[in-house]
């Protein structure tokens, strides 16, 4: 229902209603959702006339916490963003320093940062294919997806002694090694799980998943290009790129060979899902080749974390790694005091989340949740905050400072 | 006396029926996705606590319907399965009562479907629509095979149906190809009814949460769930007796008494776990435009299929 207002010569206010267009509110609170983001949606009937996309609801002021710290705190600060890619996250971070303080970690460190990287995506994209399934009503799928992502969540723990932020990069190295023993249990749970995904690669031609999936949510290529949107969803929609190729970091440039960009020109929901699912095999690939070409040497640098900090010069880069999601970029700037200037986070949920608008468009009601989850967001790594007065219609972005003052009064 | 007894005794029955299947069909789902599931008396403690909770009227509901509509759907779907429980167990029945039963079990979903609408939250609008595109289709394909079996018969009454199969010793859905057509028709619209997944379109959860549902809670909702519950029974009992009616097979019949209820109870069971649990287990939501091509190209022919086959007295 819209409600249309219209001043009469006399002064009264006369309403009119349209009673074919509803609004749903979806969102910031709704089952399909497992972070907060608020749609508003214009329908007829179930056909989705209008789309207005609102972030805000999980900002914690990050960045501006990072800026009152020293860099080895940040390193942990920054792998709080997100709980799906903590290692993408700390990666970009560490690489941001390592350039400013021309600090070069040891071959050996650089593959199993790889390594960690690969069996973070595999457990990102495990658990986004999961969510798929459960969004089109498939709990079956989705049980199993999960019972599979266990594994990798099992894999972490063992190498890292951590399941979700496992911690694992330090400046000029990482902090635990692969042991012989390790190396025999993760190639053999690639195994396994190799056989898992060609099952739910299956199950996902099944006739009823296919009906939901198949057409929903086209962004096409030329749309693609001029939102930016980056990772599977671009490559979903034919676009060619992956930072992990185009510019190599920790051990990607030489394992180049090792693996290749999927990429899918049907632009819909499933062609989102199919790349995730072929990166899996991909994924798998590349760790396969790490295990076999592991090269020997020390994991970390000799000096201690804290000397190395103090080492760490006034000067400022940019950082860009390939998150599960897509493509990440960090600007760090340090001011040789051991701490940051300023750190700005790009994450790719945020070019990602403008593409739902022409996704959504003409979709159907019962569209909506496999498209919002078909982009794999990530609303807490993506939100700032936008103070909004709805009756003057100004926006202004607030620091985090201001915000703790309004907190204290209130 | 004894009559009266066992009519009053059918409602705290299909109560306990109802619920007890749920709990079976939850615990079976749970192991088919390799969990552990549930306790099966699950449903029993969820309604106990929903009915100890607040009950909330939201300001946007018209109130008086909004709490009338919990009330008229559980009592409108326990009676639905307490007739042919109670039928069975007496061995008699009323002119006309499978009729009636079928309209009890429409008036359940009706009521839910305007519960959610009165409740003025926006999926309860959608839920509200999608529900009644659903009712269109998979509730003419159900009366009809539903009918093309009494015209089989001869009979409104539910017990003839099932005294038929016991005078002739063989299940009405092998008797005549009619028959056999009316049965599929009918077991392919119970996951409509039962709203299971794939069919699950109008209380669909990740959509537009639970759809008519969405503004209940506490007593309501455990009245509403309880209605649900026993609907469900009531369909899978009718399909197990209408058509499937197996101590019929068996030679000494008078001598099994509560027995061939216990036993037709028991291929309830197994119709409910076939046509509700295995379905919601190894498919995905379909879209509402879907569904209502699948039902209106499969069992919609089929059931007229059985209609004209029964006409000619095949």
């Amino acid at each position: 229902m819209k409600m249309l207002m219209t001043d009469k010569s006399d002064g009264t206010k006369e309403i009119q209603m349209d009673y074919t267009r509803l609004r749903v509110p979806f969102g910031p609170v709704h089952p399909a959702l497992k972070e907060p983001i608020s749609l508003r949606i214009t329908a007829r009937k179930e056909e989705i006339l209008d789309v207005d996309i609102m972030l805000g609801h999980v900002h914690r002021g990050i960045e501006a916490l990072a800026e009152n710290r020293n860099l080895v705190q940040a390193l942990y600060l920054v792998e709080r963003i997100c709980g799906i890619c903590s290692h993408s996250h700390t990666t970009c971070f560490i690489q941001a320093l390592e350039e400013i303080g021309e600090i070069k970690p040891s071959e050996r460190a650089l593959y199993l940062r790889t390594l960690i990287f690969e069996l973070e995506r595999m457990h990102s994209h495990l658990f986004l294919l999961g969510i798929m399934a459960y969004e089109v009503g498939f709990d079956t799928l989705f049980m199993f997806t999960w019972h599979v992502r266990e594994n990798v969540l099992d894999l972490f723990e063992e190498i890292t002694g951590n399941r979700v932020h496992h911690s694992m990069n330090t400046t000029g190295g990482v902090r635990w090694d692969l042991p012989p023993h390790i190396v025999g249990k993760v190639s053999a749970s690639m195994t396994s799980i190799e056989k898992s995904v060609k099952y739910i690669y299956d199950v996902f031609q099944d006739k009823t998943v296919e009906k939901r999936l198949y057409g929903v949510g086209e962004l096409n290529y030329s749309e693609a290009r001029e939102l930016c949107v980056v990772g599977p969803t671009a490559r979903g929609s034919g676009v060619n790129m992956d930072v992990r190729r185009d510019y190599p970091y920790a051990a990607y440039g030489e394992l180049k060979k090792g693996f290749s960009v999927v990429v899918r020109e049907s632009a819909d929901a499933y062609a989102r899902t199919e790349v995730r699912i072929l990166e899996l095999f991909e994924s798998i690939n590349i760790i396969r080749t790490i295990l076999d070409e592991l090269p020997n040497g020390p994991i970390s640098t000799e000096e201690s974390v804290l000397k190395l900090m103090r080492i760490i010069p006034e000067g400022e880069t940019v950082s860009m790694v390939e998150a599960p999601r897509g493509e990440l970029l960090y600007f760090v700037k340090t001011n040789g005091k051991e701490g940051l200037w300023r750190l700005k986070v790009r994450t790719p949920t945020i070019p990602n989340v403008l593409g739902l608008k022409p996704m959504l468009i003409g979709c159907e009601i019962a569209d909506i949740p496999v498209t919002v989850a078909s982009i794999d967001p990530c609303m807490a790594c993506a939100n700032r905050i936008t103070l909004v007065d709805p009756d003057k219609g100004e926006a202004k972005v607030t620091d985090v400072s201001t915000l703790r003052r309004r907190g204290r009064k209130q | 006396m004894n009559t009266i007894v066992i009519l009053l005794l059918a409602f705290p029955v299909v109560f306990f029926l109802s619920l007890l299947f749920e709990g079976i069909d939850r615990k079976v789902h749970a192991r088919m996705q390799k969990r552990i599931g549930p306790p099966i008396i699950q449903p029993f403690y969820d309604f106990i606590k929903l009915f100890n909770k607040e009950r909330i009227v939201p300001v946007t509901a018209s109130s008086g319907i909004f709490t009338a509509v919990p009330i008229i759907a559980a009592t409108a779907s326990i009676l639905g399965a307490a007739i042919p429980l109670a039928s069975l167990i007496l061995e008699t029945g009323v002119g006309g009562d499978l009729i009636l039963v079928l309209y009890l079990l429409v008036m359940s979903s009706v009521m839910v479907m305007v519960g959610g609408s009165s409740s003025g939250n926006p999926y309860g609008a959608i839920g509200f629509s999608r529900k009644m595109t659903m009712l269109i289709a998979y509730e003419v394909p159900m009366l009809i095979s539903i009918v093309s079996v009494s015209l089989n018969c001869n009979s409104l009454a539910y017990y003839n149906v099932v005294s038929a199969q016991i005078m002739a010793k063989l299940l009405l859905a092998f008797t005549r190809p009619s028959m056999a057509v009316a049965a599929v028709t009918f077991l392919l619209c119970i996951p409509a009814a039962a709203d299971a997944v794939p069919f699950d379109i109008s209380e669909a959860k990740t959509e537009i949460i639970h759809g008519s549902l969405v503004e209940y809670g506490g007593p309501y909702l455990a009245l509403i769930k309880l209605a649900k519950a026993a609907s469900n029974f009531a369909l899978t009992l009718l399909a197990a007796t209408l058509f499937f009616y197996l101590p019929a097979l068996f030679d000494g019949y008078v001598s099994l008494g509560l027995g061939a209820v216990f036993s037709s109870l028991v291929i309830a069971l197994i119709f409910w776990l076939l046509t509700i649990t295995v379905p919601r287990t190894i498919f995905a939501r379909l879209k509402i435009g879907q569904a209502f091509k699948f039902y209106w190209l499969i069992p919609l022919p089929l059931s007229i299929l059985s209609m004209a086959l029964s006409t000619l007295g095949l």
